[in-house]
């Protein structure tokens, strides 16, 4: 059956569409043949897949042949049979018949005769010629095709139609239509059925030895074949994918040893789109066929199929695994192959795959599917790079080829071609071989930016040399150490790509160039490097027999050329597909090619991509791969910024990528370019390499408006110190987000260790709130940088650990405002006036040292201080200590024992400045003051008290402290002093004797916290007045010392008289119009108590003070002239509002000669005197009343007036300025308060509803 | 135990946070770096495989000449990867199991901050422990 294969083979290429015969009886064909071939193809065919489901097929192509064409007829029995699916489908008997006679005799049975073939799907296509105006044939025909319908329907089945050939009806084609496809499907059905069961009565005879791979392979594609006509292809590509299981188990059945194929010229390229790229009937092998061309030719029928299906991304899908698994195929048989066949192979197709696909792919899959396409398509391109890099590293391009992680992955762990011989050196071959050598010679290994010393990646599973040796035949295989002598002479090294010392290539060069090249080229020397090159390159010339790839094979700029855009099309495919990593990978390969070529700016770009990538995600290994290159194109670029940051970078990657020395030199980069002039300087964020965070533990605290120091630990990544230029932080406010940053500098030169540094930065005055840390700025040379980060790092055990991911901790807390420190007067009691006294001012730090303070102080009028004095400085607090411990004794002891001894300070320019041990204790500062009163102390009357006036003995003192770390802090207070005289004194007369002496009593009222001791007294009296006895004005009695406890009183009496003759006598002396008490007195008083003593300030002088207070004495009344009366009220009370007249009665008491100093004769002057917030005086306060001078006149003076306040009052008094004050009896007096009430409720306003 | 075994565990964010060549074989200088590109290279397929499983065991995602890449994606989306030559897919799994039960020792150090490196040389150990007994 095998040899039907070329038959079948012509059989497929010439039918490839349906059959429909048509049996022309009556010689119609020529009319009806247009008509009816405009039906084709068909355009909706309803058929039966193979499992017998209903499938809609669209444009069904089919052929009418008539059966008498030769194509139909010569074919023997068994022929129809095995090919049957190019036998008819359907089979169109064309009719036409005017006569019913002559159809009943002749026609039918001549139709009966055509149809009684069983296996045939007939229908009867009746043509009637009958014009339409021709009733007669016209109705025969009807005639005659009801008959036809009689006698050739069946109940099942109708099998007429009637083709009118005047006016054909549109419904009979619709009716030609279903019968053609039904006729289709029921044999198509029927002949599926058929292969089906042959098929399966073949399948199991698959064990036995009969069995033909062949004959099942004829039948089954035969089947596929037939519902690829039938545009079934789904069912057909079912077929195939059977086919193919069958096969593979086939094949892979352990026993018979077949042909593997793939020898002969032009299968390196793969025949994966070309099914007839071989004939079937040339690849039979005994029972079966080869196996590399008849699976790619399976492979072939497949990808037709989906193409025809409209799946690109199933044929990729199957084609890259497809290539995967044959891939392996051809390696278990590569010892039969020609040399990298299979490398080849791949290569090929891979790109027919490529190429085939994306032509046809729309675009307009779903996303997944576009997402998978392309990330197929970078898997084939990135196949098919291996593979070609491979084929260029044999042929010594290798060294050309970067060795970065990518390349080194693919290469390095796929293993070498395993020929069963290695190709050896052709002949006459030296001058290659000379080239080769030239080529690696020349090859200049790139070496690494920053001198890097760093292995490079291999390429090689193996060293290339050695396998190559090894796998030839004559070689034995144990002497290595041969070899590996050999390759140090030759220099290749290990890796085969290590750069030859001068030396060894001059002997090179000598030993292998001239005419002794042939004999040492004896089998039994091993190949030198660049002879395995130039072996393999023949021997690959030999395999390949694509010129395109011969071609890029052919010189190294091909190959890059090519490399470049099989590079490029998996890098894309891959970005396409979202394989971002696969894809950035690629990107490098690429770049570092751009940068080979010089194109650094392409370079430039694509390094950055991967570095990005890589940096992003983290992989530092791999960064470290390619972050040099990416400096290095900077540089060249002279694109600063990216250079400086790339060295940075390079800086913050962990320690043991790269070695110190490398480190050091990244930062001498760094240090060189920040030095130089750089035309645009530039930020550089140092985030990764410079962190920083604050020191560990409480955040410091300010108070409000005090300048501080920050210590801020930062972490230096750097290789070795650093100089910094400049270094100043920013701080946030987290409190208040208004107010922005603030930025803090330190415009010191830093150096900056390796590792921790802490640094301290002085801090300006800050506003109240929480500060954290922001960004770090300075300075190295001319070139700004900054950081963002916290510190990460440090070592890995230190507790100083911290990550970016921690929340930020306040660094600096500033205080809101308070009071720092409080000053009070140490004494709330008075002093003695114009003496020297003590002040004393109590200074209390409130939780702030006074270190380094200043106290201004200012005094006020009337005060001084005395600056020719020390200032004493004492503890506060020991005070009240001793206070307590003496607090039944007067007497304090200020110099106790205590370490902090209490100090003499001066007085700078009215500034002091307070010691340090004073700074965080609360003191007590005494220095003296002096307040001057110019006026004289005045005595009252004992009716009449008269307290001194409290303002008048009050001074004030201003105080400015300035304090804090740098006297920023101001502390201003005015305090209040109160000073007093001793003692104020009233008198009184205690006693009128009758021989006119009077007892003058002077009742002596301590003012002061102190005990005062009088020594001695004595009155100067006013003239009018006399001692009596003529003496000295002592008391009467003498008993000073008198001693006056604090707030006590004492009394002294003087006897004195009136003295008659003294107006007369003293007229031409200055009249004193005061008498005088003069007082000797001492006082014992503590200091921190009130008043004291000022002797202890001037040592040695006499401790008696002197005290003077003026007394007015005032003689009686002796002749009254005018006598004044108050008029008591109408009313019984008085209210505020209500007017009242207020009377005075005035009553001449004497004529009026006797008085000199009244001007006018018969009036008299008049004053009313009243508080204005207490009366309303309506009408005139002052006036002249009528008074005769005649004894006994009177007169009446009224006032009206009113009150304006409730209470008792002082009302209004009358006075008579004229007059002196000893001419005017009051009598009777007026009164001295009155009470007024309020104001009656008014109920005007409460008005009823 | 396998001859060649690289194990990564990498963070959610794509931070590879602890690295372990636990094969058998001669370590040659430059295999970690190829195999820390194979894997990364392989995070693309595990972006795309691990949305569309609820198992945490990916088997092998990715094949690299005669080395294979199995997966494991914890609930927390971290990735321990591992690079192998070996068939045993139920070791593995083991493996990964064991170490994920670590992991989560790891996690729960307050000291720990997720995604930072894993530098515990107990975890170290034991993981090389796990992978004799289960690669």
């Amino acid at each position: 059956m095998a040899n039907y294969l070329a038959q079948f083979q012509a059989i497929k290429n010439t039918s490839d569409r349906l059959v429909v015969a048509v049996e022309d009886v009556s010689d119609l064909w020529p009319s009806v043949k247009e008509g009816l071939e405009k039906r084709l193809p068909l355009k909706k065919a309803s058929l039966n897949n193979k499992t017998r489901n209903p499938v809609y097929v669209e444009n069904l192509q089919a052929e009418f042949i008539l059966t008498t064409d030769s194509r139909l007829r010569s074919r023997f029995p068994q022929e129809q049979y095995l090919f049957w699916f190019r036998e008819p489908y359907a089979t169109i008997v064309l009719v036409s018949c005017e006569d019913l006679d002559e159809f009943k005799t002749i026609l039918k049975p001549r139709l009966k005769l055509i149809v009684q073939n069983e296996e045939r799907e007939w229908f009867i296509v009746f043509v009637s010629k009958a014009h339409p105006n021709n009733d007669q044939a016209t109705k025969n025909a009807k005639k005659v095709y009801a008959r036809l319908e009689v006698d050739f329907n069946t109940r099942k089945r109708e099998r007429c139609c009637k083709l009118d050939l005047n006016g054909v009806d549109a419904s009979f084609w619709e009716d030609f239509d279903f019968k053609i496809v039904e006729s289709i499907r029921n044999t198509l059905d029927r002949r599926a059925q058929f292969y089906e069961e042959e098929i399966r009565k073949m399948s199991e005879q698959r064990l036995m030895p009969v069995w033909n791979f062949c004959n099942f392979f004829i039948l089954k594609e035969s089947l596929a074949f037939m519902f690829e006509m039938a545009h079934l292809h789904e069912d057909s590509l079912r077929e195939y994918d059977e086919l193919e299981l069958c096969y593979i188990e086939t094949v892979s059945t352990p026993g018979k040893q077949r042909d593997f194929g793939g020898l002969e010229h032009g299968d390196d390229q793969a025949a994966l789109l070309k099914p007839g790229f071989k004939p079937l009937s040339q690849i039979v092998q005994d029972d079966s066929f080869r196996e590399f061309e008849f699976r790619q030719y399976l492979f072939a029928r497949q990808v037709k199929l989906l193409f025809r299906l409209g799946r690109p991304l199933e044929v990729v899908m199957r084609g890259y695994s497809f290539i995967i698994s044959f891939s392996k195929t051809l390696a278990l048989h590569e010892n039969t192959l020609p040399f990298c066949l299979r490398e080849v192979w791949v290569i090929s197709a891979c790109l027919a795959i490529i190429s085939s696909t994306s032509s046809t792919y729309d675009g307009l899959a779903a996303p997944d599917n576009e997402k998978e396409f392309y990330r197929l398509h970078g898997d084939l391109y990135s196949l098919c790079r291996i593979k070609f890099m491979r084929l260029a590293y044999l042929i010594g391009y290798g060294v050309e080829i970067e060795k970065s992680p990518v390349n080194s992955a693919s290469l390095s762990m796929l293993p070498w071609p395993k020929p069963s011989i290695w190709p050896a050196v052709p002949e006459d071959a030296s001058a290659k071989v000379l080239a080769k050598e030239k080529l690696i010679l020349q090859a200049n290994p790139r070496m690494k930016h920053f001198n890097i010393q760093r292995k490079q990646l291999p390429l090689e599973p193996s060293s290339l040399l050695r396998e190559a040796n090894r796998r030839r035949a004559s070689l034995s295989v144990g002497n290595l150490s041969e070899l590996i002598d050999y390759r140090q002479i030759d220099g290749s090294g290990i890796d085969g790509h290590q750069k030859f010392s001068p030396s060894t290539t001059n002997s090179m060069s000598r030993t292998y160039s001239g005419p002794n090249l042939e004999s040492s080229l004896s089998l039994d020397r091993p190949m030198r490097i660049s002879e395995v090159h130039v072996a393999a390159e023949h021997a690959l010339e030999n395999t390949v027999t694509d010129p395109d790839l011969l071609k890029s094979l052919s010189s190294l700029e091909e190959f890059e050329q090519k490399y470049m855009e099989l590079t490029k099309g998996a890098a894309d495919n891959y970005h396409h597909s979202w394989w971002k990593r696969h894809g950035v990978a690629l990107d490098g390969e690429i770049a570092a090619l751009c940068f080979k070529h010089g194109n650094y700016d392409l370079a430039a770009k694509s390094y950055e991509k991967v570095c990005a990538l890589y940096a992003g995600e983290g992989w530092q290994d791999l960064l470290a791969e390619v972050l040099p290159n990416l400096a290095e194109c900077q540089k060249i670029l002279n694109d600063q910024a990216g250079y400086l940051s790339s060295c940075v970078r390079l800086l913050s990657l962990e320690d043991g990528l790269f070695l110190a020395k490398e480190r050091q030199a990244f930062q001498l980069e760094v240090v060189r370019l920040a030095h130089s002039e750089m035309k645009h300087p530039v930020p550089l964020d140092v985030s990764s390499l410079i962190t920083f965070s604050g020191n560990p533990g409480p955040p410091l605290q300010l108070c409000d408006g005090d300048p501080g120091t920050l210590p801020v630990t930062v972490w230096s990544g750097f290789p070795d110190d650093i100089t910094l230029e400049s270094l100043s932080l920013t701080l946030t406010n987290t409190l208040n987000t208004d107010e922005g940053v603030k930025t803090i500098k330190s415009s010191d030169a830093h150096i900056l260790k390796p590792g921790r540094n802490v640094i301290k930065l002085d801090v300006p005055p800050q506003k109240p709130g929480s500060y954290v840390l922001g960004v770090l700025t300075g300075q190295i040379g001319n070139l700004r940088f900054r950081s963002h980060n916290f510190s990460k790092g440090g070592p890995q055990d230190n507790d100083d650990f911290m990550s970016y991911e921690k929340p930020t901790r306040p660094v600096l807390k500033v205080l809101k405002p308070r009071t720092l420190v409080d000053i009070s007067a140490a004494v709330s009691s008075a002093l003695l006036m114009n003496e020297l006294q003590w002040l004393g001012l109590i200074v209390k730090p409130i939780d702030y040292s006074l270190k380094g303070s200043l106290l201004s102080i200012d005094t006020g009028p009337g005060l001084m201080i005395d600056e020719s004095h020390t200032i004493d400085i004492n503890e506060y607090a020991k005070t009240m200590e001793d206070k307590v411990h003496a607090h039944d004794s007067n007497t304090i002891t200020e110099n106790n024992t205590h370490p902090l001894e209490p100090k003499q300070l001066y007085i700078e320019n009215g500034k002091i400045a307070l010691p340090d041990w004073a700074s965080d204790t609360s003191t007590t500062l005494w220095f003296p003051v002096h307040a001057i009163d110019d006026r004289m102390a005045r005595a009252a009357s004992a009716d009449s008290p008269h307290r001194q006036n409290m303002v008048d003995g009050m001074r004030t003192i201003a105080l400015k402290l300035e304090f804090g770390a740098f006297r920023n802090q101001i502390f201003e207070r005015t305090i209040a002093v109160h000073f007093t005289d001793p003692f104020y004194v009233t008198t009184r007369v205690a006693n009128k004797c009758n021989d006119g002496t009077l007892l003058l009593q002077a009742t002596i009222h301590s003012q002061v916290k102190a005990t005062l001791c009088l020594y001695d007294a004595w009155l100067d009296l006013q003239a009018g007045f006399v001692h009596v006895r003529k003496e000295n004005g002592r008391p009467v009695s003498s008993f000073f010392p008198l001693v006056i406890s604090p707030s006590s009183t004492a009394g002294i009496l003087f006897s004195i008289c009136i003295d008659n003759m003294a107006i007369a006598a003293d007229q031409n002396e200055v009249v004193q119009a005061e008498s005088i008490l003069n007082v000797m007195y001492g006082i014992s008083g503590d200091r921190s108590n009130g008043a004291h003593s000022p002797t202890s300030l001037k040592l040695g002088s006499s401790d008696k003070l002197f005290f003077k207070v003026a007394i007015a004495l005032q003689r009686p009344i002796l002749d009254p002239c005018i006598a004044v009366g108050f008029v008591p009220f109408s009313s019984n009370c008085l209210r505020v509002g209500q007017l009242i007249n207020m009377k005075w009665r005035v009553e001449r008491l004497k004529d009026l000669e006797a008085s000199p100093s009244s001007s006018c004769k018969d009036e008299v002057l008049y004053e009313v005197d009243a508080n204005p917030e207490i009366w309303m005086i309506a009408g005139r306060t002052m006036g002249h009343a009528l008074l005769s001078n005649a004894r006994g006149s009177r007169t009446e003076i009224t006032v009206t007036c009113m009150p304006l306040v409730s209470g008792h009052v002082r009302p209004p008094q009358l006075g008579l300025p004229a007059m002196d004050d000893a001419n005017i009896s009051c009598n009777p007096p007026g009164p001295h308060l009155v009470c007024v009430l309020p104001p009656t409720l008014s109920s005007s306003y409460c008005i009823p509803a | 135990m396998a001859g060649t075994a690289c194990f990564i565990i990498v963070s959610k964010n794509d931070i590879p946070i602890y690295e372990a060549e636990v094969g058998s074989a001669a370590k040659k200088e430059e295999a970690s770096q190829q195999h820390q590109f194979i894997l990364h290279a392989a995070l693309d397929i595990v972006e795309d495989l691990a949305w569309t499983t609820n198992a945490m065991f990916l088997k092998a995602v990715d094949k690299f000449n005669d080395l294979s890449v199995s997966v494991y994606v914890t609930a927390g989306h971290t990735r321990f990867m591992l690079l192998h030559d070996s068939r045993n897919e139920d070791g593995i799994k083991s493996f990964f199991q064991e170490v994920q039960e670590l992991y989560i020792k790891i996690l729960l150090n307050p000291l720990y901050l997720p995604s930072a490196r894993i530098a515990s040389s107990h975890f170290d150990t034991k993981v090389r422990a796990l992978a004799r007994k289960y690669l």
